[in-house]
């Protein structure tokens, strides 16, 4: 609604100001036009009075002239400091935005501090954005920081008097938070604090009121009566040890509560207060009062008492833990972990317990080993959430690469295999399907279910956070019990903005890695990002305009200037030597393309055998340099030959998909070289959709401080000898066949099927979904001269796979291998032999 | 037979398709001249431009 007023708004100003200019409204755009006049008018009236007017007078005449453009954003009335230009940050009174000169001298200390207090928002060359939220206080407090520290610091760094808005937020937040903690107890969760009233504040909210387990029978009168007084303790699970058990007991019967009850509840909180305190034996306050919640509610309880700005701490004690068995996991000591690494574990473990929250790392910077050694300083049972089957078996590889753990330890839980681990403690590997499964269970995997369901996790890492649906999500971390909860990711953004969401089920984000200074420290690849722009054919483009239906997408993706740029993309890569990825969403456009450039290509349909052989040619043969992938290549494939990455087509507006296809070329083999930088291409037609698409797609990675360089004319390729669909005709024979296909053909992604169990949407599968396996049969009528070939027709096969053109045997085995299979085969002879 | 005023329009190919595809619901065209080339109607100018604005914005994306 407001956006829509602010629109309006503009609207009515530019049918004043100007008449001529009949644009579309654009919101917050500067009427540049408008204000060089009214800075000339100003001019002249200053010229014709008295020029003895001064700085001030001039600077609130000045202020008038301009504050009308930024609207609510004027902040002219905040006086910069004398010596403002040495001071690096601006803060926002309104929003706790912190714009941070990064050019500044001292930007990288302000940089360390601002990591520790505030949340980074948008990390360009020059001007960094961060943003102060509640969690990222929170986070800072955790780590020891003191509210008047942060504050003077943020006061001495500052172009502008820090302002009072955000001084009242960052003392208020500091201040409430770690009043209340969610521990797990006995596999039960409860709310515990040392303040009492704090609890009953929180229990006059009808929400966590609700959610609250009632372990002793109590009738409702009673209950009313306890809440309504506030100062009643909560009867039954509000645990108050023995100080103050005699004031409870008055309290209770001045509340007049019925007499049935009362006696064996008595008991019960008396053998609970003592249950606990033999429990807690390193907490050192003498009173902790707490209640009991339904486990089915947990995360509206959070998300309210954040809403009530009482934030619940979780931190698992995990050394103090003597309840859940250690499970005996370490690193090799072979693994070394790298500094940022060791950085985000230590936001992690800031205070010598484990701190639930989200990783951010880049594709391709070590991820999995962060989750490893997060596991293996816990030592406790653990469980493993991804998105699809096969990334199971990646992470149990992985912990079997980095660690000591056996293989009897670690479990993995899919549709295919149903393992528990041997002992006390162990590893579960799964997916979040799997997990959140509700209906239609196998007998077997109900049994593995309750057995999930019905132990105390120590440690739960969720790999890709950002894929999975809130509601799978919720179901998830309510009906497993965690102490702690670690979530990892290299795109914390979400199409449908559900990003807050995460932060009261998993935690606050307690790390983000700067992109831009993982690659200027070679953990990952410099890359050059560029959006070449191919305009339409005049045919092509006539047909787009008419053209409604999903085809639209593969006129543009099939336009003939997006052949040639791409010929010619490549023709100049592979002369430089570098190894080429082309990733084309549409498969028939990744096959339109491949044959008439007579490239190698793999998708969906692609057999394991013929994939194989195309990988290992362009892995170690000199002379294939490029491959066509389609969606399938987005993740599963690892090429870390790969130096330079072409898009022809992609899908929509998908901001994780452009970081994950940048991903591919982010740990290039060759980073390390001297000078050396990966190339990012997307290719787009001028004027139809994929322009909107392709900023959109952008967005993230301008956020990590990547810039893209737009190219509208790449010089030679008219000049290119053999260059594509250089004639007018083969353009209008290009056009015919596309408008020939089936609008199905524009579908994207067509190739990959998801394997039971993996998440929509998230395709990491390898084993591509085949051809169906009973091809759809079709009757037709025809003659029997026409079936058996005598009507003349005859068939040539134009653009011929390039793929079938690879040698058919398969690469000579290694000498070695080769002897040794010969030698077994000699034994196992032998063996026969004698028996 | 009566004149008509007409402006010339220069443009690239693909605004060209775009003003011929306008053209269809509703008539301004008077001569197409050559791949970059146009008359159209004196007095429908301003309206053909504001629509072609529009249509060209639609591919545009913002941060708002």
């Amino acid at each position: 609604m407001e956006n829509e007023d602010y629109v309006d708004v503009d609207d009515n100003d530019f049918a004043e100001s100007d008449t001529d200019t009949s644009l579309v409204p654009r919101s917050a755009t500067i009427n540049f036009s408008a204000l060089t006049r009214k800075l000339e008018a100003s001019r002249k009236d200053g010229d014709n009075g008295d020029d003895s007017s001064g700085l001030p007078t001039h600077r609130r005449q000045q202020d008038s002239l301009v504050s009308h453009i930024f609207q609510d954003h004027d902040f002219s009335w905040l006086h910069l400091k004398s010596d403002h230009a040495s001071r690096p940050l601006w803060i926002s009174p309104e929003d706790g935005h912190i714009i941070l000169e990064a050019f500044s001298p001292i930007a990288e200390q302000a940089q360390d501090f601002l990591v520790a207090i505030s949340e980074p928002v948008s990390r360009p060359a020059f001007i960094h954005e961060y943003k102060l939220t509640s969690y990222s206080l929170y986070a800072a407090v955790s780590v020891g920081l003191q509210t008047e520290d942060i504050i003077e610091v943020l006061n001495r760094l500052s172009k502008v008097p820090v302002p009072e808005s955000i001084t009242t937020f960052i003392r208020e937040r500091t201040l409430s938070y770690g009043k209340v903690k969610l521990v797990l107890k006995h596999n039960k969760y409860y709310v515990e604090s040392s303040h009492p009233e704090t609890l009953q504040i929180l229990l006059k909210d009808r929400v966590i009121r609700e959610a609250r387990v009632h372990s002793a029978p109590v009738d409702n009168s009673i209950k009313a009566s306890t809440f309504t007084t506030a100062k009643a303790p909560v009867k039954g699970n509000l645990v108050i040890s023995g100080t103050k058990e005699a004031e409870k007991k008055k309290d209770e019967s001045a509340s007049g509560k019925g007499t049935n009850g009362a006696p064996t509840s008595d008991k019960e909180l008396f053998t609970s207060v003592v249950g606990v305190e033999s429990d807690e034996i390193e907490e050192d306050d003498d009173t902790v009062h707490s209640f009991e919640i339904d486990d089915t509610k947990i995360d509206d309880v959070k998300r309210r008492c954040n809403e009530l700005e009482y934030p619940m701490l979780e931190e698992y004690d995990f050394r103090n833990d003597t309840v859940n068995a250690n499970l005996d996991i370490d690193l090799k000591p072979s693994t070394v972990i790298r500094p940022y690494q060791e950085t985000s574990l230590s936001k992690m473990f800031g205070n010598g317990r484990a701190r639930s929250g989200i990783i951010v790392l880049p594709c391709g910077a070590g991820k999995t080993l962060v989750g490893i050694t997060a596991a293996c300083t816990i030592k406790k049972s653990c469980l493993v959430l991804c998105t699809s089957s096969v990334s199971v078996m990646q992470w149990r590889q992985q912990f079997m690469q980095w660690s000591n753990i056996t293989d009897r330890q670690i479990a993995v839980f899919t549709a295919d295999q149903k393992e528990k681990f041997a002992g006390e403690s162990g590893i579960v590997v799964s997916t979040y399907s799997m997990v959140a499964n509700t209906h239609n269970r196998s007998h077997e995997s109900k049994k593995m279910m309750d057995f999930l369901t019905s132990r105390e996790w120590g440690f739960i890492l969720l790999d890709e956070v950002h894929v999975v649906p809130a509601a799978m999500f919720r179901r998830v971390v309510t009906t497993i019990k965690a102490h702690s909860k670690l979530g990892l990711t290299a795109t914390l953004v979400r199409e449908d903005d559900k990003i807050a969401d995460l932060n009261y089920m998993i935690g606050p984000k307690l790390y983000e890695a700067n992109w831009m200074d993982l690659a200027a420290k070679g953990h990952i690849a410099n890359v050059q990002c560029a959006e070449v722009w191919c305009p339409m054919t005049p045919e092509f483009y006539r047909e787009y305009l008419r053209e409604q239906s999903r085809k639209r997408m593969l006129l543009y993706c099939m336009n003939p200037k997006k052949f040639q740029a791409c010929q010619f993309l490549i023709k100049y890569h592979e002369d430089r030597g570098d190894k080429i990825i082309v990733f084309s969403d549409n498969v028939y456009a990744l096959e339109a393309y491949a044959k008439k450039l007579g490239k190698l290509y793999i998708h969906g349909g692609t057999g394991q055998v013929e994939r194989m052989r195309i990988l290992q040619h362009f892995q170690h043969s000199p002379e294939v340099n490029t491959i066509f992938l389609s969606k399938v290549g987005d993740t599963s494939i690892d090429l870390p030959e790969a130096t330079c990455l072409i898009q022809i087509s992609s899908h929509f507006g998908s901001r994780r998909q452009e970081a994950q296809r940048l991903g591919r070329i982010l740990r290039a083999k060759r980073r390390n070289d001297e000078g050396f930088n990966a190339f990012f291409y997307s290719l787009v037609s001028k004027d139809t959709q994929e322009m909107f698409y392709s900023t959109k797609r952008q967005q993230f990675l301008i956020d990590q401080g990547y810039a893209f360089k737009v190219i509208t004319h790449l010089d030679g390729m008219e000049d290119m000898s053999d260059l594509v669909y250089k004639t007018r005709d083969e353009q209008i024979e290009l056009l015919s066949s596309v408008l020939m296909a089936n609008e199905s053909e524009a579908d994207l992604g067509t190739d990959v099927r998801a394997n039971e169990g993996d998440l929509a949407g998230t395709i990491t599968s390898k084993d591509f979904g085949m051809p169906g396996k009973f091809p759809a049969v079709q009757r037709t009528t025809g003659s029997l001269a026409a079936l058996s070939g005598g009507q003349h027709m005859s068939y040539v096969e134009q653009n011929k796979s390039a793929n079938k053109k690879l040698a058919r045997e398969a690469a000579p085995r290694h000498k070695l291998f080769a002897k040794r299979d010969k030698d077994k085969a000699a034994a196992r002879k032998e063996a026969r032999a004698q028996v | 037979m009566k004149a008509i005023r007409g402006v010339v329009l220069t443009c690239d190919p693909a605004v060209k398709q775009i003003l011929l595809t306008m053209n269809e619901k509703l008539s301004f065209i008077i001569e197409d001249l050559d791949e970059h080339h146009l008359v159209i109607k004196a007095d429908e100018e301003w309206r053909v431009r504001r629509e072609l604005e529009a249509e060209l914005e639609k591919n545009t994306y913002s941060l708002e």
